[in-house]
């Protein structure tokens, strides 16, 4: 059963589950896609994120138990069988094991489960990996759901589209770090992550996005309309590459000429669900032809 | 123009708020004290929305290159024109030439000072408000310098008489031991009934961290209901899955040191929130000093919402009172 | 004269410039108008606290890592 809680007087903050899924991401999103569609004038921002959403609103002119009301009526009338996403599919290059995050990482040590082992290390060996190499694979065989943005601008939480049993599992840090280098790339909870700006951060560090997810103001074609990148519902497929493509990019980037390769697309939650290996397949085939 | 000679420690560009990007992360930012900024917009016939400086602690020297109307409310840092004190919460003539400072903070934290016109600088989403962290908005996305200069913008539309005051019984009074009201809920399950009563029980001090992003508070462990951590939480018992986090919402990393998310809020993340500062009181977290003491007082949202009625209430009454003290109306 | 030099800001007091640095001052120590004594730092700013007028340091009132409000007294200058 849904929480319905009050966030102070401007929020309410809608629990769907304590636990993460693609399921109850997808559920989130088509409530709030639908509650956007209504163009309220007493919402503010309306917020889907893992397994939850939240909402602001004016209490001047709804009382939050009205809109409580409101929210429950919705949630009734979202049905998941015929919900379909419209969004891009996005080759993400990462460099594993580059230098920079490999700095970092070092530099907190002590505020790490494992001050012996990498953080790479560190993950490959809890979930039963049997080399670093082998969870990179994992990490890159499959696309992953951007599920939530938040935390600083542009940051996307990204859930692996595949079954539960081979999803990878990871813990923060002991002791968050006070510094992570711009384009990090970091796996906490269940989740992929790319640090948009320099910062703090908890997530174990596993390499470096050779494209930026936020630019304030850029000649990239892709910022032109926003300064960030990432929206919820797109599939990003992190693909590890070489330090020479990582050069070639930043290049591009530093030109202005770098532009992500992506594909539009529409599907159905239910088709994730019912077979996401075969949606997995299928999507890498279309992101690459 | 009015030229920076010294920055203070930090001060910033705020209006109202970017408001409506909290969904890609991006947080409102804005004025922390919105009662104090309003009064001081009011004050110089501004636009509700219209720019103001914030000055956290330590005030800046500002040399006005162009006779103005200026207003100065919020916290006790007491202002100098010329080395001469002037009064705060009352429109203030300044000339050409003239030189604005402060000296040391006796109440509050913050002050704001409204220019009649607003500060002129870029609107970046729908709003001039700095947000250092990203740097975005207010002047290069950055706190003031020594060496900036600001252009006042044209975001009014009366002219106060100057001397116009707030009334008296609207000026707020501070201590160094404060009364915050929250709402509970959001994760609160997630604490002990044990600590759920010590953390309401117990005097907070704040942190020296404490800043626009959200302020930590010193006290004492709190506890967690021991459970099987769900799936993507984390392990760590204070984690949750990610979820987002309202601004004035209370969180407790690990069970050690509560944090309250305000102005500059990362809007979400992996720890259990419990609890919400209602709307009226952000007011009065903005005006809290480093190692001052907090107690929290939890209420019924009804009580939230008076709170927030009689806030609006007394800003409708400074309106009406300046109203009365008006020379003219602006052209456009 | 005796002259309190004191703190316009509430923080964290340090009278060293980093962790493995010497102080700025000693007590007995010489200082001219505008020397830095120590740091407060307080929202991850820090701020130089320095000595108004020539004189000596008599001594300090704060330790190391203190906590200041603002307003308080954190050491006692012998004006020249």
């Amino acid at each position: 059963m849904p929480r319905y809680e009050y966030g102070g007087d401007e929020f309410i903050f809608v629990e769907l589950a304590e636990e993460m899924s693609l399921e109850v991401n997808f559920q989130a999103m088509a409530i709030t896609k639908k509650l956007r569609e209504e163009n309220a004038a007493d919402i503010l921002d309306i917020c889907p994120s893992n397994a939850s959403y939240m909402v602001r609103f004016n209490p001047d002119s709804i009382h939050p138990d009205a809109l409580i009301s409101k929210l429950k009526e919705l949630e009734k009338s979202v049905s998941m069988d015929d919900f379909e996403i419209t969004s891009r599919l996005v080759d993400v290059p990462i460099l594993f094991e580059d230098p920079w995050t490999h700095e970092a990482l070092i530099r907190f040590r002590d505020r790490h489960q494992d001050p012996e082992s990498t953080d790479l290390e560190y993950v490959a060996r809890i979930n039963g990996f049997e080399s670093t190499d082998a969870l990179i694979k994992g990490i890159t065989d499959y696309p992953y759901l951007v599920s939530m943005i938040g935390f600083v601008p542009g940051l996307p939480w990204c859930y692996q589209m595949v079954p539960r049993e081979k999803q990878i599992e990871a813990p923060k840090y002991v002791r968050p770090r006070t510094f992570t280098p711009e384009r990090a790339f970091g796996f906490g909870g269940a989740f992929a992550v790319i640090y948009p700006v320099q910062g703090a951060g908890g997530y174990q560090l596993f390499g470096i996005a050779a494209a930026p997810i936020f630019e304030k103001d850029s000649k990239l074609v892709d910022f032109k309309e926003d300064m960030t990148f990432p929206r919820q519902g797109d599939i990003f497929r992190y693909r590890s590459i070489t330090r020479e493509e990582y050069d070639s990019i930043r290049q591009q980037v530093e030109e202005g000429t770098f532009r992500y390769v992506t594909k539009d697309i529409t599907f159905k939650a239910q088709d994730v669900l019912e077979n996401p290996k075969a949606f997995s397949d299928d999507v890498l085939r279309r992101l690459y032809s | 123009m009015i030229k920076v000679k010294n920055p203070g420690l930090q001060t910033t560009v705020q209006d109202y708020g970017r408001i409506g990007f909290y969904e890609v992360g991006m947080p409102p930012s804005g004025a922390m004290d919105k009662y104090s900024y309003t009064a001081s917009n009011l004050l110089v016939g501004n636009d509700e929305n219209a720019a103001v400086l914030e000055v956290t602690y330590l005030g800046p020297v500002l040399e006005f290159q162009q006779d103005a109307v200026i207003a100065i409310t919020g916290g006790e840092i007491p202002p100098k024109i010329n080395g001469e004190p002037v009064s705060m919460w009352e429109t203030l003539s300044i000339k050409a030439g003239d030189e604005l400072s402060f000296d040391f903070v006796k109440g509050g934290a913050r002050v704001y000072l409204a220019v009649a016109g607003g500060i002129d600088v870029p609107q970046i989403m729908d709003s001039r408000s700095t947000y250092t962290l990203c740097g975005i908005g207010g002047l290069e996305g950055r706190a003031l310098q020594a060496g900036d200069v600001l252009q006042v913008g044209t975001d009014h539309h009366h002219v106060v008489k100057s001397g116009t005051r707030i009334l008296e019984e609207l000026i707020p009074v501070f201590s160094k031991r404060h009364e915050i009201r929250v709402v509970i809920g959001l994760c609160s399950y997630r604490l002990t009934e044990e600590s759920k009563e010590r953390f309401f029980s117990i005097d907070w001090t704040v942190t020296p961290e404490a800043n626009r992003v959200g302020y930590r508070f010193k006290g004492e462990r709190l506890n967690f209901v021991e459970r099987e951590q769900p799936f993507g939480a984390g392990s760590n018992p204070s984690n949750v899955v990610d979820l987002g986090y309202p601004i004035g919402s209370i969180q407790v990393p690990d069970g050690i040191e509560p944090i309250a998310l305000l102005n500059d809020a990362v809007t979400g993340g992996g720890y259990a929130t419990v609890c919400t500062i209602i709307s009226t009181d952000l007011n009065k977290m903005a005006q809290i000093k480093t190692n001052e003491k907090v107690r929290f007082i939890p209420v019924a949202i009804e009580e939230a919402l008076q709170a927030r009625k009689e806030h609006k209430q007394k800003i409708l009454q400074m309106k009406k009172h300046i109203e009365g003290n008006l020379e003219g109306q602006m052209n456009g | 004269m005796a002259k309190s030099i004191v703190s316009p800001i509430p923080g964290v007091f340090y009278r060293r410039p980093a962790p493995d640095k010497d102080v700025f001052v000693k007590e007995g120590d010489q200082v001219k108008a505008d020397d830095v004594i120590g740091l407060v730092e307080v929202m991850k700013n820090f701020y130089e606290i320095k000595a108004e007028a020539d004189g000596v340091i008599e001594r300090f009132l704060v330790e190391e890592e203190g906590l200041l409000d603002s307003g308080q007294e954190i050491a006692i200058l012998i004006e020249k």
